[in-house]
């Protein structure tokens, strides 16, 4: 109905009006009034005849041609994408500075805001029809921003939920996750199962409402940090630490559940009560005293106690070798139980720091004599 | 009438040149169809072919050559009958213009016949499959253990020293025994089960001697087994068959099998004391351009640097740590090079030519005498050495290019570049020539 010159006009009109009042009113001065008055009577005279003449573009006695003008027809939807575009490229510009992952979100943004913008300035000129228009745009639009907006909704969901989970207690944590939440679920969905007059309007709001709850929470959570992690230490750290003796340590815990079964040793060295003693895969022979191993290779020891009390295989290795570390030992291993070594040895046995540090050896705290002496060539 | 006349004869005259044309090449093809067919079929009845599987020197060889024989057999009967069927077919109902036979659907006996026949085929073909696998799977009576170990591209051999002090069941004639290592020929007693042991440094690599046994991989942190037996003394050739990298066609390995009395004298000189070259002499400068340009990577076992004084309190051992500079954290030992006959993964020969095939030919009588010569002065593959010693790369495909060194922290696969000047590689030759 009103062309775009006649808004403008006769939104000027308006400002001056209210401009004039709040003079009047508030500052006063006469001149200053009269001159506010005179502008909103030319604003409005002018915004009168550009009604009238429809922004100029016809003649006021062509009726058909009036309907018709340009300036007259329907004006194009709003858009958000110009907005987005403009956001996007001052989170590129804030990106470049700051983190690349902002950089690519910006960019992302940037391209799915212009392939948005021009997808829907495409849609509005495909007919006349504003609602064909719209149904056109979607049939393209949807395959891509339905699955899109699943992921992102997706994302903020699990997102949030894992903020959740890691701020609170870890026995809480499972609780929350494998009880509460499951029978919530369960509980919504046998509702909405069993209530079939349930509308999609009380749907979407009881989502939308566990929705902003969880997101909420996740905020929360995240702003308070998460719960303080216990960090549980493998042999190789307490080797380093001097402590692969006799006593139980935390990394000792289920110790012969962790051989695979496909796992591919070098050599079993078995610990009974006459001693340490070992065999190759694929030869019937019991060996003790040394052992030959491979240099530069990665070997799988598999160590087996034999004896009543629970034991650890230690490995001496070549401290002086940048590397390398000074021990390596095995968890402790309860009676008939076993545990792989694996070992590395970066140079020959007949290296002189290896020879001054005692040599290369595989013993057994606690168990004098249970001792091999590793030949590496 | 006479013009067309004339264009008739034209066309007459250009249906006959297109018919010739066609013959002609029509013929072609077909001589050299069976040119080629000629030549695959004659390339499999190479006398001299090292890495024949049809002529068996070993045991397990001998099993999986005679299971071969009848699977190889029945394959190419029912490849035959096959084959002349389809023929037979094709020719007799090609198009002739009749009338299309009536189509039915079905024909339940001919159904299960063309079931039941392959069924006994394979069944038959099972059976003693299952057997040979398991028969090559035995490693109970082992006589002797060696290790083997794959990288980048050469095979690494090293030999337990057993309880008993013996190594494959030899005591050192002098002394006591200490492990060997060696690379590209692995050397076996004859008449031994031996058992390799294999592993990887790096990739996956495939070990073969087509004339010994069948394959093996040799995957990093795992440990294969692979016997290796003969009778006969000799070289028998093989080669890694997983694709590893750059240089896997040169990945190459030799088995030598030598009768016991030679084994041990092999055994023996594998085990004597380094020996430092003359003083003065061209191979005592090489030692020293050994330790300063080789040994970082190349253990030769025994090596003293003395630093060119006379006090013994600062001789020190020279220990290598390729660990530091080559990927797989190997290189060849050095120490007996000119005992064995070939150098960079077997890809090339130590020998010359005509000494190679001296040794190569001789028959298992000689051959143990004439091997256990090793490399001398004579007989030295000089060209090959030379170029290999002035740019390896260069020589054998390998990931050395220091700039190219990112995703492996500077290590190289393979032998670098050494920028080693021609006097440099003389005295290099004439300190290696002694290392036997």
């Amino acid at each position: 109905m009103f062309t775009t010159g006649s808004k403008l006009l006769l939104g000027s009109t308006v400002a001056a009006l209210i401009g004039t009042l709040l003079y009047g009113i508030l500052v006063g001065g006469i001149m200053g009034t009269v001159g506010l008055v005179s502008a909103t009577a030319a604003l409005g005279t002018f915004a009168a005849i550009n009604i009238f003449t429809r922004d100029a573009n016809v003649s006021v006695d062509d009726i058909d041609a009036f309907a018709g003008a340009a300036a007259g027809a329907e004006r194009p939807g709003s858009s958000m994408w110009p907005l987005a575009i403009g956001l996007a490229a001052a989170t590129i510009t804030l990106g470049l500075v700051t983190y690349t992952a902002i950089f690519m979100l910006g960019v992302i943004l940037l391209i799915a805001g212009i392939a948005e913008w021009m997808l829907q300035a495409w849609a509005e000129r495909a007919s006349s029809d504003a609602n064909h228009n719209r149904e056109v745009r979607g049939r393209l639009a949807y395959t891509a921003e339905m699955p899109a907006a699943a992921a992102i909704g997706l994302g903020i969901i699990i997102y949030a939920f894992s903020r959740v989970m890691l701020g609170v207690p870890s026995k809480a944590s499972t609780i929350v996750a494998f009880s509460v939440v499951a029978a919530v679920v369960l509980a919504v969905g046998a509702f909405v199962g069993s209530n079939r007059r349930i509308s999609a309007p009380t749907l979407t709001g009881l989502f939308a409402v566990a929705g902003v709850v969880l997101v909420s929470g996740g905020a929360v959570a995240g702003l308070n940090g998460e719960r303080e992690i216990e960090e549980h230490h493998t042999t190789a750290y307490y080797a380093q630490e001097g402590k692969c003796g006799t006593g139980e340590i935390s990394a000792d815990e289920h110790a012969s559940q962790t051989v695979a079964g496909k796992a591919s040793q070098a050599a079993t060295v078995v610990l009974s009560d006459s001693g340490l003693t070992y065999t190759f895969p694929g030869l019937d022979q019991v060996r003790s005293g040394s052992i030959q191993l491979p240099r530069s290779s990665a070997v799988n020891i598999l160590f087996r106690n034999e004896t009543n009390e629970h034991r650890r295989l230690v490995a001496d290795m070549a401290p002086e070798v940048e590397g390398s570390p000074a021990k390596i030992c095995s968890q402790l291993v309860e009676e008939g139980g076993v545990q792989l070594l694996t070992l590395n040895y970066p140079v020959p046995s007949f290296d002189p720091s290896v020879e001054a540090n005692g040599g290369y050896a595989l013993s057994v705290p606690g168990v004098d004599g249970a001792r091999l002496e590793v030949v590496v060539p | 009438m006479s013009h067309s006349h004339e264009d008739h004869e034209r066309t007459m005259s250009t249906d006959v040149r297109t018919t010739r044309r066609l013959s002609s090449v029509r013929s072609s093809l077909t001589t050299a169809g069976l040119a080629v067919t000629a030549m695959i079929g004659l390339s499999a009845c190479a006398s001299n072919a090292p890495q024949d599987t049809w002529q068996p020197a070993g045991e397990n060889a001998q099993k999986i050559h005679d299971l071969q024989w009848p699977v190889f057999t029945v394959a190419g009967i029912v490849g035959v009958i096959v084959l002349v069927f389809i023929g037979v077919i094709v020719f007799r109902f090609r198009d002739k213009g009749q009338a299309i036979p009536e189509q039915t659907h079905g024909k339940a006996w001919l159904e299960y016949l063309f079931i039941a026949i392959p069924a006994v085929i394979l069944a038959a073909i099972a059976i003693p499959t299952v057997g040979v696998v398991l028969a090559l799977a035995e490693t109970d009576d082992t006589e002797c253990i060696i290790n083997v170990t794959g990288q980048q591209w050469w095979w690494e051999y090293d030999y337990e020293v057993e309880p008993d002090g013996s190594i494959c069941g030899f005591a050192p004639s002098a002394g006591e025994a200490s492990p060997i290592i060696t690379s590209g020929q692995v050397v076996i007693p004859a008449g031994t089960n031996v058992l390799l042991r294999g592993t990887s440094r790096d990739v996956i690599h495939s070990y073969w001697i087509p004339r010994l046994n069948g394959k093996r991989d040799m995957v990093p942190g795992r440990v294969h087994y692979l016997r290796l037996q003969s009778d006969t003394p000799g070289i028998y050739a093989g080669q890694c068959t997983e694709f590893c990298g750059l240089s896997h066609a040169n990945m190459r390995m030799e088995t030598v099998v030598l009768a016991p009395a030679d084994f041990q004298r092999w055994l023996d000189n594998e085990l004597e004391p380094y020996q430092s070259p003359a003083e003065g002499t061209l191979a005592k400068e090489g030692e020293a351009t050994f330790i300063t340009q080789c040994a970082r990577c190349h253990q030769v076992n025994g090596l003293v640097d003395d630093k060119g004084t006379d006090d013994t309190s600062d001789d020190t051992v020279v220990v290598s740590y390729p660990d530091q500079f080559v990927f797989s954290g190997a290189a060849p030992n050095l120490t007996n090079l000119m005992g064995r006959n070939t150098f960079a993964g077997a890809s090339w020969d130590l020998l010359t030519p005509e000494c190679r095939e001296d040794v190569w030919e001789a028959s298992p009588e000689e051959f143990g005498e004439k091997y256990l010569a090793g490399v001398t002065e004579d007989c030295l593959n000089d060209i090959d050495l030379r170029e290999w010693l002035r740019n390896a790369p260069a020589k054998k495909p390998m990931y050395a290019d220091a700039e190219l060194l990112e995703p492996t922290d500077g290590k190289t696969r393979g032998m670098p570049y050494l920028a080693l000047s021609e006097d440099q590689i003389d005295q290099l030759i004439a300190y290696l020539l002694e290392r036997k």
